[in-house]
C-alpha cells in the first residue's frame, strides 16, 4: 500500500477525550463542515455513500489529492448506505471475488482505528445454513476453495450450529431441517451510518468538500472527456468525475451518455425492537431466503433476497416481512412474540453477472464505481481505495480490473452469483 | 389509591385476580391493564431507561406509554399500559440488575455527561483487540426484554382474508359516525380499535361523553354490516391499498393477522398527547392529561395526592377537574394561555416538587401536563400522502391524501362532539359512495385544527426520546457536531427509533432540532414514516407456517415398500428401498422403474412455438416432427446453463416440455417472463402439467418388454419407435398416456405420463405384470449412480452458476448460426477464449475412494485447477467414478491430476477419453 500521508486531524476521539468534554463541557468540533461550491475540483465524486466518501477520503489520503467534492442529493448516507443490513463477510466463491473482499474484511478490521472513529465492526462470526444436500455441496465447495485462498471459512454440523446458536432449531421437525452450515467466523456486522461517517469526518479533515442536498443534474462532455458537472446549486468544472451512486446509477450515467446494463430491483429489509442479546452471529439461509443478525442495540435486523420484479420503489411490504417471519420462525420458532419495528427497501442496481462495474469508461475523465446490487456495502472501504488509486494514477489496480465495464462488450463476465445471491 | 366507583370505569370488581409482579403477588380487578393495576396497588416505577437507567413509570397510561414495556411470562417489550392483565400472569421488569429497586446499571448516571449522545463512536478504538470486550459490556446494556428459551411453547397465530367495502382505522367518535353512515348506505365496513371497547376518548372524557358513547355503541351494535375489531390496531396500509391488521384478545389465538382489501379507507386514529421537555420530565410521577383522566375515569385508580397541574387547552383544565374529583390535592394549576410556565421538575425516583417559570416552587408527587396533540400521520404519509406542519395549532396536519383514503376525527381537526359525528358522517358518506354504494353526497363540513400555543420544550434540559434516553442537550450536541439534517440527527441519536416509533417524541425531536439550527420545524422537516404504524409479532406475520409437500400420486406405495425418503424441494421421493447398489444391477440386467413425478412437465400450446423453444433452447426446435422428442439446452443472458430436459412435439401446435425436477418453478417463470414481457405478440399457452401427470421411468434392457406388455395402440417394435420418439396411447387400460423413449440412465428406456388419478394402477401394473422380467423399483439414489456411469451431467450439481454452455461439453447441442437465443452472445465470446474448464470424467487411481463432491483439484500448494462435481462408487463397474471440472491443459485423456480432500489428503485420479464410464458408445441406449 501506499504510503499515509500525515492528514489534518479533527479533534481526536478517544475515551480520555469524552471525559473531557464531558467536564469542561466545550461542545465536540463539527464532524464535518459546510462549504461554498467552488467552481473547480481536481475530483467531483457523486454520491455521498460509503463508496463516494471513501473514494474521496482515499484520494486525499493515499494520493494527496484533496481538490475534491463530494455531491450528495440528500443527506450523507441516506441512500444505499443507510438502508443495507452491514454484514461484512469474505468467503466468497470466485477468487477474484475472495481476493477483493478479502481485502475489504481487512480494511473493515482497521477502520476505526484509521478512522478514529469507532465503527463497530463486530467480527462475531457469520453462518450460512444448509437445508438440501446441494447446498451442503456448494457450502464444502465454498469453503475448500476458501482453505486454499486462506480465508477461515469451514463446515460445520449440526451439533456445532446448535451450539454457535442455541435458538436455532436444528432438530428434525422443520419442513426443510437444517443439514449443517458454512462457518466463517471473521464475518459479522459493523455500525453502518458510523462508516458513512468515519470516512466523512475524514475526508473533511483532509479538505475534501462534502455538499449535501447537491443534486447533479447534467454531466458536460466535450469532445469524448468530461469537462464537469451541472448541479441544482450550479455548476463545477471538474478534469474527473466519478459516479459512485447506487439505484440511480444508470440515470446518473445517462447524463454522461455512458449506457450501462443495470436493471435496478428493490432489496427489503426490517427490523425488530430490542431484545436482550442472544444471538451472536449473522445466521443467513439461503434455501428459506432470509438473513438474520443482532445489532449492540439488541435489534434483530432481517433481509432477504431482492423483490423478482424491477422498480424504484422504496416502500416495504406486507408480504415482505410475511416471509421474512415465517422463514425466521422455521428457523428460530421461540421468536414469535418478538416484533417488527421498521421496514425498508433500497434499491439495488444488478448487473447480468453479479459483480460491479469499476473503472474508466469511454468518456475519458469519468469513471463509475456502480452496479453493487445487494453487496456494495461489505465492498465499500476497497472500492474507495481501489477507484482512489485509479483516479490519481490512471492504473487499474489489479483488484478491480475484471471489473471493468468494457467486460459487458468483450464478453468477459465475472459471475458471483452463486454466492451472492442471497448471500449476505 | 383505588377510586370508589366511576361512571365508565371498565374494570370489574366482582373478578378480582391475582397476577405477579417481579415476583410477588399483585391483585387486580378484570379489565385492568398490568399498569393500571399496579398503579392502584401504589407502585411507581415500572421500568428503567436504556441509557442511564433512570426510574420510569407511567406517562401516556396507554399503548404507547414508553416506561411501562415490561415482560409478560416468555413476551418481552409488553406494552404493559395496554395489556389486560389476567390471573396468574407473570409481569416482571426489563434489564435491570439486580432488581428494578435497586439497580446498579444505575451507576452510569455517574458517568453521565461521558455518556452523551453518540459517545461509543468516539472510543472503545483502541486497542482494537479489546473492542470485542467492550462490545460485550455494550451489549450487556441494550434495552428490551428477554425472547422465550428455544424450548418454551409458541403461540398460536393464524391469518384472514376480508374485503370489505369500507375500513374504519380508529373507533372514536369520528370514526363510529363515519362507520355507521356508510353501513347505512348499504357498505359493508369493517371497524378497528386498539382498545378493548369502542370510544375513543369518549369513553374518559366525562359524564357527557359517555352518553353520547352509549347511544353511538347502542347504534353501531343495532347496524347491520358493521363488523368491529376491538383491540386490533391497523398496522400499516401497503400498494394496491392492503390493509393490515392485527387482532389481539380472541379466544385460543394469540394474534390474527387480517388482511383487507377495502374499497375505501377512513383513517379516524384521533390525537396522541405530547409530552412536554423540561428537566425532570421523565421521573415518576410526570404525566400527561389524557393518562391521569384514563386512570381516573376507566381504572378507578388515584395518580397522586398533590398534583401540579400544566396547561395550554381545555383538556387540562378538565384533567384539572377530573382530578380534583377523585380527591388529589391540585396545588396549582399553571396555564400556558396565560404565560404561565414551568421550568423543572425536581426529585429523585419520583416528583417531589415543580419548578414554576415565576420562581416559585409547588411541592406535589404529580405534574400533568396538557401541551398540545400531535396527528398520527404515519398511517398516511407511508402510502404516499402528505402532512404539513400549522404553526397555529402547533400540529401537523395531513394535507393529501393517498388514493383510496379519507381521513376524519382528531387526525383532521377538532370540533365539538357534534362537530366531529357530523364530520365522521360525512366522511363515511364519502367512503360508501367511492365504494360503490349509495349515499347522500351531504358536503363534508369544515374540521379545522384548534388554535394552540406552540409549546415543545421548556427552558431547561429534558428528555425528548424517552426510550432512547435522548434529551434536548443530546440533540442540540448531534446538531454543533454537524449531524444536522432531521434525518442525519435521527440515525445519530436514535431518538424517535425505539419502540414507540416517534409517536410520543417525533414532534419534540423536530421542534428541538429546528430550534438548534435556527430552522423553523417546517423546513426541518419530518423523517420519513415507515410501516409498520405499529409494532407486529413476528408470529401474526408469519400466522400458521404451511408448508406444502409435494408427493407423488404412487408416495404411499414408495413408503409401504421400505423406502428411505429424501426430501427434494417441495417433493418427497424415494431415496432407496434399501439397496440402491441392487437397484442399478437390476436396470442394467432386467428392468427397473423409477417414479419421475417431480420432473417438470408444460404442455405448449399455439403456433408460435417454434419461436418460444428456438430463443429459449441453444438448440434448434424449428425442423421438430410431430412424434418426435429432442434434448434442450437453456441458458441466462451470461451464456450459464439454466435447464434442460426433452420436449416432444404431439401434434401440429401441441408440445410437451419437460424440466429439471429442481428447475420446474423458474422454468416456468422463464417461459412466461418471456412470453409476457418480451415477446408478448407470440401465441403460446403454457399449462404447468407436472402434478397432472403421475410419470414413470421404465429402465433396463427388458424395458421394451415389459411396456409392450401393458400398451394398447402403440406399436413398440424399434423401427416404428425409435430413439428419441413420442407416442400416445393407452398404457394398462388407461387413456390419454404420453409416452417417449429417452434414456437419462444410458438403458433402452421408456418415460410414461399418465394422468395422476392413474398413476398408482399403471405403477402397480408395471410390477405384477414384469415379475418374470425381474422388474424392480428404483430411487433417486440409483439413478444418480446410474447416470453418472452415463456420464449424464446434472444441471446445478455438474454446473454451477459460472458454468457456460460450452464449459459443460455441450458444444453439440449450441447451434451459433441461430439468428437469436438467451445467451448467445456471450456464448460467441466463449466458444473463442481460452482457458476455460471442461467438464471431464474422471477416476480416482484407487478404485476403492469415493471422492467427497466439492472436492477440489490442485496443483503445488494451493492452485486450485478443478473440482469434483459428482461421484459415486459404480456396481456396474466395480470401482469408483466422478465427474469433475478441470483446467483445458489438464483435459487430455490420461492426464493424472491431484485431489484435495476435505480431509486433507492428496491422492490421484486419472481423466478419461468422454464423461461416459459405461457404454460410451451408446449401444444399450438405442438397442
Amino acid at each position: 500500500m501506499k504510503l499515509r500521508r500525515s492528514l489534518p486531524r479533527p479533534a481526536r476521539y478517544s475515551g480520555f477525550g469524552l471525559l473531557r468534554h464531558a467536564l469542561g463541557g466545550a461542545p465536540w468540533p463539527p464532524v464535518w463542515r459546510r462549504h461554498d461550491l467552488r467552481d473547480r475540483y481536481d475530483v467531483v465524486v457523486i454520491g455521498g455513500g460509503v463508496h463516494g466518501l471513501a473514494t474521496a477520503y482515499y484520494l486525499a489520503a493515499n494520493h494527496g489529492v484533496n481538490n475534491v467534492a463530494v455531491l450528495e442529493r440528500g443527506y450523507l448516507g441516506g441512500g444505499a448506505s443507510g438502508r443495507n443490513t452491514a454484514i461484512i463477510r469474505s468467503n466468497y466463491l470466485t477468487p477474484e471475488g475472495v481476493a477483493f473482499y478479502h481485502r475489504s474484511v481487512r480494511l473493515y478490521e482497521s477502520l476505526a482505528a484509521d478512522l478514529n472513529f469507532n465503527v463497530m465492526f463486530s467480527q462475531r462470526g457469520h453462518l450460512t445454513l444448509a437445508h438440501t444436500d446441494s447446498a451442503l455441496r456448494t457450502m464444502r465447495w465454498r469453503a475448500e476453495v476458501n482453505k486454499l485462498q486462506g480465508v477461515d471459512s469451514s463446515l460445520v454440523g449440526r451439533s456445532e450450529i446448535g451450539s454457535l446458536v442455541p435458538h436455532l432449531d436444528v432438530s428434525d421437525r422443520p419442513r426443510f431441517p437444517i443439514l449443517g452450515g458454512l462457518w466463517h467466523p471473521p464475518g459479522g456486522i459493523v455500525r453502518h451510518d458510523a462508516v458513512v461517517w468515519g470516512y466523512a469526518r475524514g475526508a473533511d479533515a483532509a479538505g475534501v468538500h462534502l455538499h449535501q442536498d447537491t443534486e447533479v443534474v447534467g454531466i458536460d462532455v466535450t469532445g469524448g472527456r468530461v469537462q464537469g458537472v451541472r448541479t441544482n446549486r450550479g455548476r463545477i468544472a471538474a478534469p474527473a468525475v466519478v459516479a459512485c451512486t447506487a439505484g440511480w446509477a444508470s440515470t446518473v450515467c445517462d447524463l454522461a451518455g455512458v449506457a450501462l446494463p443495470i436493471t435496478t430491483f428493490p432489496l427489503q429489509a426490517a427490523v425488530t425492537e430490542p431484545v436482550r442479546p442472544f444471538l451472536d452471529t449473522v445466521v443467513v439461509s439461503g434455501t428459506r431466503h432470509v438473513y438474520v443478525s443482532q445489532t449492540d442495540r439488541g435489534e434483530l435486523v432481517f433481509g432477504a433476497a431482492v423483490d423478482p420484479f424491477p422498480s424504484y420503489s422504496s416502500r416495504g411490504s406486507l408480504e415482505f416481512t410475511e416471509g421474512v417471519a415465517a422463514h425466521v420462525l422455521e428457523l428460530m420458532p421461540a421468536l414469535a412474540p418478538v416484533r417488527i419495528l421498521r421496514q425498508w427497501a433500497g434499491l439495488c442496481d444488478m448487473t447480468p453477472d453479479f459483480s460491479p462495474v469499476m473503472g474508466p469508461t469511454p468518456v475519458e475523465g469519468f469513471y463509475v464505481d456502480v452496479g453493487w446490487g445487494t453487496y456494495g456495502f461489505k465492498a465499500g472501504p476497497v472500492a474507495g481505495e481501489t477507484m482512489a488509486s485509479l483516479v490519481a494514477t490512471g492504473k487499474t489496480p489489479d483488484l478491480i480490473a475484471p471489473f471493468d465495464l468494457a467486460r459487458f462488450t468483450d464478453g468477459r463476465l465475472v459471475g458471483e452469483r452463486g454466492a451472492a445471491a442471497v448471500g449476505h | 389509591m383505588r377510586l370508589d366507583g366511576q361512571p365508565g370505569e371498565v374494570i370489574h370488581r366482582g373478578t378480582p385476580l391475582t397476577f405477579t409482579w417481579n415476583g410477588r403477588p399483585y391483585p387486580a380487578f378484570a379489565g385492568d391493564t398490568i399498569g393500571s393495576a399496579l398503579a392502584a396497588a401504589g407502585e411507581r416505577v415500572f421500568s428503567r431507561s436504556l441509557k442511564y437507567h433512570r426510574p420510569r413509570g407511567l406517562l401516556t397510561a396507554d399503548g404507547n406509554d414508553p416506561g411501562c414495556l415490561v415482560q409478560v411470562d416468555g413476551e418481552p417489550n409488553v406494552r404493559g399500559a395496554h395489556r389486560r392483565v389476567s390471573a396468574g400472569m407473570a409481569v416482571t421488569a426489563q434489564g435491570v440488575w439486580p432488581s428494578l429497586r435497586f439497580d446498579l446499571k444505575a451507576l452510569n448516571r455517574l458517568a453521565g455527561p461521558a455518556l452523551s449522545t453518540g459517545f461509543y463512536y468516539k472510543t472503545f478504538i483502541r486497542p482494537r483487540r479489546l473492542w470485542p470486550y467492550y462490545e460485550r459490556v455494550l451489549r450487556r446494556f441494550s434495552p428490551g426484554g428477554r425472547v422465550p428459551s428455544p424450548s418454551s411453547p409458541a403461540g398460536r397465530y393464524e391469518h384472514r382474508y376480508a374485503h370489505p367495502d369500507v375500513l374504519v382505522a380508529g373507533g372514536g367518535p369520528a370514526g363510529m359516525a363515519a362507520a355507521l353512515a356508510a353501513a347505512e348506505a348499504g357498505a359493508r365496513v369493517m371497524l378497528v380499535d386498539d382498545q378493548p371497547a369502542l370510544g375513543g376518548h369518549l369513553r374518559w372524557g366525562g359524564p357527557d361523553g359517555l352518553a353520547a358513547l352509549a347511544q353511538l355503541r347502542a347504534a353501531v351494535a343495532a347496524a347491520g354490516g358493521i363488523e368491529v375489531l376491538t383491540d386490533s390496531v391497523v398496522t400499516g396500509q401497503y400498494e394496491g391499498g392492503l390493509v393490515a391488521v392485527v387482532q389481539h384478545g380472541l379466544p385460543g389465538l394469540t394474534e390474527r393477522l387480517v388482511k383487507a382489501r377495502p374499497r375505501q379507507l377512513v383513517a379516524a386514529a384521533g390525537l396522541i398527547e405530547r409530552p412536554y421537555v423540561i428537566a425532570g420530565n421523565d421521573l415518576p410521577g410526570v404525566m400527561l392529561s389524557t393518562a391521569v383522566r384514563r386512570l381516573i375515569n376507566l381504572y378507578a385508580v388515584r395518580p397522586g395526592a398533590r398534583a401540579v397541574v400544566f396547561t395550554a387547552n381545555d383538556d387540562g383544565t378538565a384533567a384539572a377537574a377530573d382530578l380534583a374529583r377523585a380527591g388529589v390535592d391540585v396545588r396549582r394549576v399553571v396555564d400556558a394561555r396565560d404565560g404561565g410556565d414551568i421550568v423543572r421538575v425536581r426529585g429523585r425516583g419520583g416528583v417531589r416538587a415543580v419548578e414554576c417559570g415565576d420562581g416559585s416552587v409547588v411541592r406535589c408527587d404529580l405534574l400533568v401536563t396538557a401541551v398540545g396533540w400531535t396527528a398520527p400521520t404515519g398511517l398516511l404519509t407511508m402510502t404516499g400522502g402528505r402532512a404539513a406542519y400549522r404553526a397555529g395549532a402547533a400540529r401537523f396536519v395531513p394535507t393529501e391524501l393517498p388514493d383510496g383514503v379519507l381521513a376524519t376525527g382528531g387526525l383532521v381537526g377538532d370540533g365539538t362532539l357534534a362537530e366531529l359525528i357530523g364530520h365522521g358522517r360525512a366522511v363515511g358518506q364519502a367512503a360508501a359512495r367511492r365504494a360503490g354504494r349509495t349515499a347522500p353526497a351531504s358536503p363534508v363540513p369544515d374540521l379545522v385544527p384548534a388554535p394552540h400555543p406552540e409549546l415543545f420544550a421548556g427552558r431547561t434540559n429534558g428528555f425528548v426520546d424517552f426510550t432512547e434516553d435522548v434529551s434536548t442537550k443530546d440533540l442540540a450536541a448531534a446538531v454543533a457536531e454537524g449531524y444536522d439534517s432531521i434525518e442525519l440527527v435521527k440515525r445519530y441519536t436514535t431518538a424517535t427509533m425505539g419502540p414507540t416509533q416517534g409517536k410520543l417524541e417525533a414532534v419534540n425531536t423536530i421542534a428541538v432540532v429546528a430550534a438548534a439550527t435556527g430552522r423553523g420545524i417546517p423546513e426541518t422537516g419530518t423523517t420519513t414514516a415507515r410501516p409498520p404504524y405499529a409494532p407486529v409479532s413476528l408470529g401474526a406475520l408469519a400466522g400458521r407456517n404451511y408448508q406444502p409437500v409435494r408427493r407423488s400420486p404412487m408416495h404411499d406405495w414408495h413408503v409401504a415398500h421400505g423406502a428411505t425418503p429424501l426430501v427434494a424441494g417441495a417433493w418427497i421421493r424415494p431415496d432407496h428401498y434399501g439397496d440402491p447398489a441392487g437397484e442399478v444391477r437390476a436396470v442394467r440386467q432386467g428392468v427397473g422403474i423409477i417414479d419421475v413425478t417431480p420432473l417438470g412437465k408444460f404442455e405448449l400450446r399455439g403456433p408460435h412455438i417454434p419461436d418460444l423453444l428456438e430463443l429459449l433452447y441453444v438448440n434448434r426446435w424449428r425442423k421438430l416432427a410431430v412424434g418426435a422428442v429432442r434434448y434442450g439446452v437453456m441458458c441466462t443472458e451470461d451464456g450459464v446453463v439454466f435447464d434442460d430436459g426433452v420436449t416432444g412435439r404431439l401434434g401440429e401446435h401441441r408440445y410437451l416440455l419437460t424440466a429439471t425436477s429442481s428447475g420446474a418453478e423458474a422454468v416456468g417463470e422463464w417461459l412466461e417472463r418471456w412470453l409476457q414481457t418480451e415477446r408478448a405478440h407470440w401465441r403460446v399457452h403454457v399449462v404447468p402439467m407436472t402434478d397432472a401427470y403421475a410419470s414413470i421411468n421404465v429402465a433396463g434392457p427388458r424395458s421394451r418388454e415389459l411396456v409392450r406388455r401393458l400398451t394398447t395402440g402403440i406399436d413398440l417394435s424399434p423401427e416404428a419407435f425409435p430413439y428419441m420418439r413420442v407416442r400416445l396411447g393407452e398404457v394398462a387400460g388407461v387413456p390419454d398416456c404420453v409416452v417417449w423413449r429417452i434414456g437419462f440412465t444410458g438403458e433402452l428406456s421408456y418415460e410414461l405420463h399418465v394422468p395422476a388419478g392413474n398413476g398408482l394402477r399403471v405403477w402397480e401394473a408395471l410390477l405384477a405384470t414384469g415379475v418374470d422380467l425381474g422388474v424392480r423399483p428404483f430411487g433417486v439414489e440409483a439413478q444418480r449412480i446410474l447416470r453418472l456411469e452415463k456420464g449424464h451431467l446434472v444441471v446445478g450439481q455438474d454446473t454451477d452458476g459460472l458454468t457456460q454452455a460450452y464449459s459443460a461439453g455441450l458444444d453439440w447441442a449450441i447451434k451459433m448460426d441461430k439468428d437469436d437465443f438467451v445467451g448467445k452472445p456471450e456464448l460467441a465470446w466463449q466458444r473463442v477464449r481460452d482457458g476455460q474448464v471442461v467438464l471431464v470424467g474422471l477416476q480416482p487411481a484407487d478404485p476403492e475412494l469415493v471422492p467427497p463432491e466439492s472436492s477440489q483439484l490442485v496443483e503445488g500448494d494451493r492452485r486450485i485447477v478443478g473440482r469434483i462435481t459428482s461421484s459415486r462408487f459404480s456396481p456396474t463397474l466395480d470401482r469408483s467414478i466422478a465427474l469433475g471440472f478441470v483446467a483445458p491443459d489438464l483435459a487430455e485423456p490420461g492426464t493424472v491430476v491431484t485431489m484435495l480432500l476435505p480431509d486433507g489428503r492428496r491422492l490421484p485420479a486419472r481423466v478419461m477419453p468422454q464423461l461416459a464410464h459405461v457404454d460410451p458408445e451408446g449401444k444399450r441406449l438405442h438397442g
